[in-house]
């Protein structure tokens, strides 16, 4: 009882900044979003939807295996998502899920590079009991030491479901060879040798929830059907002693310019066509700057289904079943990826050459305003048909948000495609499709002649 | 607390009719900016030519991702791309449905295209020979060589209904689809893709004049005849009769499954689904096997159960629609697990599966699960594509829209009515276990004696968890001796 009135005293004295965003018809998001940030440092973003008596809840930590520094450490933060279900002293792992599934709820968990997220969809009517229990683990964690180890071993067979698909493997190579020093230099599940030690690592982990599971590194994300008003206050109930992180967070290295070509190949075992892999470094993501908006456009431009390079590989010559070339979202300087599927190992060297062509043709050729027009049309048309219920828009704030911290990002990233010319495709193109500044993995079936 | 997940109710309008020998089934919602097609044809793999497996999926693709007699494949892309719209098939066991969603700003564009791609397909022979060489090189590299869950389930569903309609992948087979020729496609297309067989879904913000135009082009299609296959009855099993596939791997994925005589159109189907959401509802940690085999013991990443056939559309852990089946099986999937572990988690789903058969749920196990499904079921629906898409499932079925009618089961279902449909239903003595391995004939001999599979933990367990160990490490599994074979991969989807 007296923590309870402690607690309800502390409350009233929270410093919050509330504000509400209304929808703009300048602006591609379409609805309005309210935010509110508490004193610890938590921020609630929550936007109305259509979703009747459904809402969708988002518990967004920006931490990931780009946070991963320490060596020895590589998957640790998609493991720590893992231990986040194994309970607490006032809900077990068992009552955890006896509460979500009595709720009917769609709930999991995903880890990325840069972020790691806590996701449910339910009722409406359960959203008190989902902020007790989704707070309750954030704030009060707890696990035995053996259940930590016994975790581990579904993070093997994770890996393990995966392995038999080389894209896993490709991208562990790709980004081994193209990172010297910055820690996308391993996946989100980290390396094997690792992964075998992680039962070794309980330790570790306390310093890890210490470190990042804190509310001025998390956002709440809530779409769907919910009233503002008791949401705030639910927020402040659950949320508001949560502790604000005192622990030391170690920076990201960051990667310095690659200087030469670097070329690596690899086989594999049981049947699969040739795959060809080519990442060149690029900034990090930035809604205020050209240069990866541009990029987003260039690879609509040369790398969707209607592109030439497309339609020359795939519908034309045949020589390949699929081409693409994408820079994802991240918070430091990452990869422009193009990855194709080879039909016969003898033509890896003709499709790589299509690809530099293409991407020559991008250096000096300007495109048309009818093209560029058609991409535009097209990126938007495509996000806005995404945002087709409360999960799909809470994942997109959310993926926003652990980006830059703002999701007015959302608006400015488009705002700028708009902007993006054909003088600004040829710039970047010139700028980071150079030679020096690209890692080659090919992969071929090791009994292939 | 109850809290309850009220179905959506934003379609003003919901109706099924007949138009000519079409069905129409249509969800108009004036709100909605997006319109959405499910056009599906009554034909399936089961209607392949012999000697020609997959030439039903080969068709479908050819449609959807072909041209029309106006445009190219190039062209056809080069004008969808701006609206951001797409077109998809599935093709499955018994139904082709092509699936096509736009904003309503290119509307009329749109559906002129997506039309013309089914009413007038191009047929033109550079996109056979694309197509052709993606359905070759999805089963000689994709399935045999890369994606070992996948190869478990399907190498099951293949033992399961060997020489049955059902017995060869959506795909069909390297032979088969060898053997089948541009012509033969224009020849299959002319047969199957009548009205007789049509059922045209249509949701959103449409207009009724857009529909009165459908109904108008489709009845282009020939009259045709209702061509639903007669299916026999899937083989007996006797004991558990064993596949293991051989292939280089350093992991054991495991599917088991048998034949069940229900469906959604069977009461006892939903009954069916309570037993089996509280042994193995799909990625939760609600199941049985999930908590044993990966909670308690951390074999793997994930182990569940199915009622029916059972795939999972795109990110969602939601199962897709369009693909209703006449006969279903229920089946058990275990990720791959190390090998060293295989035999031991083989033992432990098999042993759960018979003390679900001989136990039943408890009272409080059915109410929870009930509670859950009810609620569960409402987020299947969440987008006017997948609810049409389970609308037309429905039709399919003969039976009322799949939600409300398990809701409707649910509210009036006992305890004793799931223990009594596991009594009718499952079973743990007969299946079908195929089984993905690179240490096949070791497994297989281990299988084969009985032998002991101990089971070593990274860290201490519970000593409740040791002592169920000592039973399941010895637990006599009811192998059929005589039938268990090593398969290697590469024999695998050849005719």
């Amino acid at each position: 009882m007296f923590r309870l009135k402690s607690s309800l005293l502390f409350l009233s004295f929270l410093f919050m900044f509330v504000t509400t965003y209304a929808s703009d018809e300048s602006k591609i998001f379409p609805y309005p979003v309210n935010k509110v940030v508490l004193e610890n440092g938590l921020t609630l973003i929550s936007i109305p939807y259509e979703s009747p008596g459904i809402v969708a809840y988002y518990t967004v930590v920006r931490t990931g295996s780009r946070n991963e520094v320490e060596i020895g450490k590589s998957g640790f933060a998609h493991f720590f998502e893992h231990m986040m279900f194994r309970g607490t002293e006032k809900y077990s792992a068992h009552a955890y899920n006896d509460a979500v599934k009595k709720l009917g709820s769609d709930a999991n968990a995903f880890t990325d590079d840069d972020w790691t997220a806590y996701h449910l969809v339910a009722s409406s009517s359960a959203l008190e009991t989902i902020m007790d229990i989704e707070s309750d683990r954030f704030k009060n964690l707890k696990y035995a030491e053996e259940d930590f180890k016994t975790e581990a071993g579904a993070i093997m067979g994770e890996y393990n479901k995966s392995y038999s698909n080389p894209m896993l493997s490709m991208f562990e190579k790709l980004q081994d060879a193209a990172f010297t020093t910055h820690t996308y230099k391993h996946t989100t599940i980290g390396f094997l040798d690792d992964i075998k030690d992680m039962p070794n690592q309980y330790n570790y982990s306390l310093q890890f929830f210490d470190r990042w599971y804190r509310p001025d590194n998390c956002f709440l994300v809530v779409v769907g059907d919910f009233d503002q008003t008791k949401l705030v206050d639910l927020t402040k109930k659950y949320y508001g002693d949560w502790k604000r992180g005192t622990a030391k967070r170690p920076e990201v290295p960051q990667e310095p310019p690659q200087t030469a070509e670097k070329v690596i190949s690899m086989t594999w075992k049981t049947p699969t066509l040739p795959m060809l892999a080519i990442g060149y470094h690029v900034p990090a993501f930035n809604d205020r700057e050209v240069d990866i908006p541009a990029l987003d456009v260039l690879s609509q431009l040369y790398f969707s289904e209607s592109s030439s390079l497309f339609q020359k590989l795939v519908v034309e010559e045949q020589l390949v079943d699929f081409v693409d070339g994408s820079y994802q979202n991240h918070r430091d300087p990452w990869l422009f990826v193009v990855l194709s599927r080879i039909k016969d190992k003898t033509n890896i060297e003709k499709v790589q050459n299509a690809i530099y062509a293409a991407l020559d043709e991008a250096k000096t050729k300007p495109v048309s305003a009818e093209q560029l027009a058609n991409v535009k049309s097209h990126m938007k048309y495509q996000f806005a048909m995404g945002l087709n219920n409360a999960d799909a828009v809470a994942v997109t704030v959310g993926n926003y948000l652990q980006i830059t911290g703002d999701h007015e990002s959302i608006n400015r990233i488009y705002q700028m495609y708009a902007k993006v010319s054909a003088e600004d495709i040829m710039t970047v193109a010139k700028k980071y499709f150079t030679k020096e500044n690209r890692t080659i993995l090919t992969l071929t079936q090791e009994d292939s002649k | 607390m109850k809290t309850t997940i009220f179905l959506l109710t934003i379609f003003l309008f919901m109706s099924t009719a007949l138009s000519s020998s079409m069905r129409i089934v249509e969800m108009r919602s004036e709100k909605s900016p997006i319109i959405t097609f499910r056009i599906q044809f009554r034909t399936g793999s089961i209607n392949d030519v012999k000697g020609k497996e997959g030439i039903n999926a080969f068709t479908a693709y050819l449609i959807a991702q072909g041209g029309t007699q106006e445009l190219t494949y190039k062209q056809v892309i080069d004008k969808l791309y701006p609206w951001a719209t797409q077109i998809d098939v599935v093709a499955d066991k018994e139904v082709t449905t092509f699936i096509g969603e736009t904003h309503r700003d290119h509307l009329d564009n749109f559906y002129k295209i997506f039309s013309d791609l089914i009413l007038h397909p191009r047929f033109d022979v550079e996109d056979y020979n694309r197509l052709k060489e993606d359905g070759m090189n999805y089963l000689k590299t994709t399935l045999r060589g890369t994606n070992d869950e996948e190869l478990g389930k399907q190498a099951m569903q293949g033992m399961l209904y060997e020489n049955h309609p059902y017995g060869w992948t959506n795909v069909g087979t390297v032979q088969g689809i060898t053997a089948t020729t541009l012509e033969d496609i224009k020849v299959f297309y002319k047969t199957n893709y009548t009205q007789a067989n049509l059922t045209i879904g249509i949701a959103g913000g449409y207009s009724k004049g857009l529909l009165e135009r459908m109904k108008k082009d489709f009845a282009s299609l020939p009259e045709g005849k209702n061509n639903v296959v007669e299916l026999p009855k899937a083989n007996p099993i006797n004991d558990l009769e064993v596949t293991i596939v051989d292939k280089q791997s350093i992991a054991t994925a495991i599917s088991v499954g048998f034949p069940v005589s229900v469906t959604r159109a069977d009461k006892d189907f939903y009954a069916l689904m309570v037993a089996n959401s509280y042994f193995g509802e799909h990625r939760t940690f609600n199941g049985v096997l999930m908590n044993k085999i990966r909670g308690e013991r951390g074999i793997n990443y994930g182990d569940y159960s199915y009622a029916e056939n059972f795939i999972q559309d795109g990110g969602t852990r939601f199962m897709l629609p369009c693909v209703p089946r006449r006969q279903q099986f229920f089946s058990i999937w275990i990720r791959p697990t190390k090998p060293e572990d295989a035999h031991f988690s083989l033992r432990e789903a098999i042993r759960e599966l018979k003390k679900l058969c001989e136990n039943g749920l408890t009272k409080e196990q059915f109410e929870t699960t009930r509670d859950f499904l009810m609620n569960y079921s409402k987020l299947w629906v969440q987008t006017q594509n997948r609810r049409l898409g389970f609308e037309l499932d429905s039709k399919f079925y003969n039976t009322e829209f799949f939600v409300d009618r398990l809701e409707k089961e649910l509210k009036s279902m006992t305890v004793k009515d799931v223990n009594d449909v596991i009594k009718k239903h499952l079973q743990f003595k007969n299946a079908k276990v195929a089984i993905v391995a690179g240490n096949a004939n070791e497994l297989k001999e281990k299988i084969l004696t009985n032998a002991e599979s101990p089971i070593k933990y990274a860290s201490k367990v519970p000593d409740a968890i040791l002592e169920e160990d000592k039973d399941i490490v010895n637990h006599l599994l009811n192998i059929n001796k005589g039938a268990i074979k090593i398969v290697p991969v590469n024999a695998l989807f050849e005719k």
